[in-house]
């Protein structure tokens, strides 16, 4: 039995498999989740349920990308899967978990450790986005890919080094600690709109490749009826269209919370 | 369970073992151009003749003079590795000019007459590229081929698993001047884009 999805030589089977090494993750997600929520529990008030279902959403977002069929699928068939795993386990449960995070904990952090120096140089937007984006170039690289998919360990450290390098990403624009208030809403727009500038290479690979990229993709067994180059496209595709829209959601959300913001602060006229 | 330094010792042979397998396959392209194998088996261009899916009979011989041919013994029910050969070789070849890729002709003999029908290879054949050839023999015949070509004879696995062939998952190409390779599974696209024009001793500025 496997711990965790990884690629196999075999023809894909839609039979349900096992992977306790997911399960123990998403474990350990949930019960930190529940521990920071209690965490964020005051005397009298609640955290908000609104808040608190986007940290579940995204555990489940996790759970979902790295379980069968999305993980055992992308770990090995087709690389459109692939990027749809890397969408949620790098952009889209690490901004719902610390959305999730209710805001009385990151208070109680306020002259803690992660106000300290080394918090500010590690959550420091250029650090955050160049890690971000070192981390997506890094394991996309086809001899990456092909060297580590085929084992457990190395898929699992590419999943992991997607989540890490997600909660980073997001950490800046969702987290009030440690305090940076140059990096206003404009500021983090700009952020996340770099962010998707700096994507446009990988996709610009991908989608207008000649060759498949990688080795386990092109001679996995098909799944669907896609050949390898429509695949390899779909990723692109996929990386662009579904990056996009996850970060131009979060952009256009920042946008109005500022304009909210700042009709707030005016002077209301006589 | 392994420890990590385990896992480390493993990741690097893993690493240095697709070195080796790098070089190995630099070194092969520096000695004879091609990045398939040399075949241990060279000759003429082998003789035989067997029923064609689309009608007639085809012979080997006569019908691969003057062509770079890419030969191959599979069968339709193949989970893996037949498909994605195919897959493999329908998407390069539709990416080369018009005259190269009349020099190339693909062959898929099957392994499996039993439940591969004529009707069955054409239409499986032609979801990849219309102008595979697809042959039919006995399994006596087809085994006998593959001896001569020094390629190991299709195996029927034991039920319960009696519907898998095992079978040479190599792609023999046989170059226009004679030259045969062997091209195992694992071979790329990229591999392809490389040898195809050689094989058929292309020159896209005279050809």
């Amino acid at each position: 039995m496997q711990w965790w999805c990884s690629a196999q030589a075999t023809a894909w089977a839609w039979t349900w498999r096992p992977y306790p090494g997911v399960w123990l993750v998403v474990l350990a997600g949930l019960l930190s989740y529940a521990w920071l929520l209690r965490l964020g529990r005051g005397p009298t008030a609640k955290p908000r349920a609104t808040r608190t279902w986007l940290g579940w959403v995204g555990i489940v977002c996790l759970w979902a990308a790295l379980d069968w069929p999305i993980g055992a699928l992308g770990a090995g068939y087709l690389a459109s899967v692939h990027m749809l795993q890397y969408l949620l386990i790098a952009l889209l449960a690490p901004a719902l978990i610390l959305l999730g995070i209710p805001a009385r904990v990151w208070e109680q952090q306020r002259g803690g450790a992660l106000h300290g120096r080394l918090a500010r140089l590690l959550f420091h937007p250029l650090v955050t986005l160049g890690v971000f984006n070192l981390v997506l170039f890094y394991t996309h690289l086809p001899s990456v890919v092909d060297g580590l998919m085929p084992t457990q360990i190395g898929s699992f450290a590419i999943d992991m080094m997607w989540f890490a390098a997600g909660i980073l990403f997001w950490w800046p624009v969702l987290v009030p600690v440690p305090n940076r208030p140059g990096f206003s809403f404009p500021m983090k727009m700009g952020y996340l709109f770099l962010n998707t500038v700096l994507g446009t290479a990988p996709y610009a690979f991908l989608t207008f490749g000649e060759l498949p990229f990688y080795g386990i993709y092109e001679l996995s067994p098909r799944v669907g009826g896609f050949s390898a180059r429509q695949d390899q496209q779909a990723a692109g595709l996929l990386m662009k269209v579904g990056g996009g829209v996850i970060s131009w959601t979060a952009i256009t959300i920042l946008f109005f919370r500022w304009h909210s913001v700042e009709t707030a602060a005016e002077p209301t006229a006589a | 369970m392994p420890q990590c330094s385990t896992w480390v010792t493993i990741l690097a042979a893993l690493s240095l073992s697709g070195c080796a397998a790098e070089d190995e396959a630099s070194g092969r392209a520096r000695e004879t151009g091609y990045r398939g194998v040399l075949a241990d088996e060279q000759g003429p261009l082998p003789s035989f003749v067997l029923d064609n899916v689309r009608g007639g009979r085809f012979d080997f011989q006569a019908e691969a003079e003057g062509h770079a041919v890419l030969l191959f013994f599979g069968y339709t029910h193949c989970p893996d590795i037949c498909p994605v050969h195919m897959a493999g070789l329908a998407e390069i070849l539709g990416d080369f000019p018009w005259g190269l890729r009349e020099r190339v002709k693909v062959v898929f003999v099957t392994v499996d007459p039993e439940r591969d029908t004529p009707e069955r290879m054409d239409e499986w054949l032609s979801n990849f590229d219309p102008g595979f050839v697809g042959l039919r023999g006995t399994k006596e015949e087809t085994d006998r081929i593959q001896i001569e070509l020094g390629l190991p004879p299709s195996v029927r696995m034991p039920a319960p698993v009696d519907t898998i062939i095992a079978h040479a998952s190599s792609v023999l190409g046989i170059a226009m001047d004679g030259t045969r390779l062997l091209y195992p599974f694992g071979t790329r696209q990229v591999d392809w884009r490389h040898d195809i024009p050689k094989l058929a001793n292309w020159d896209p500025e005279g050809s």
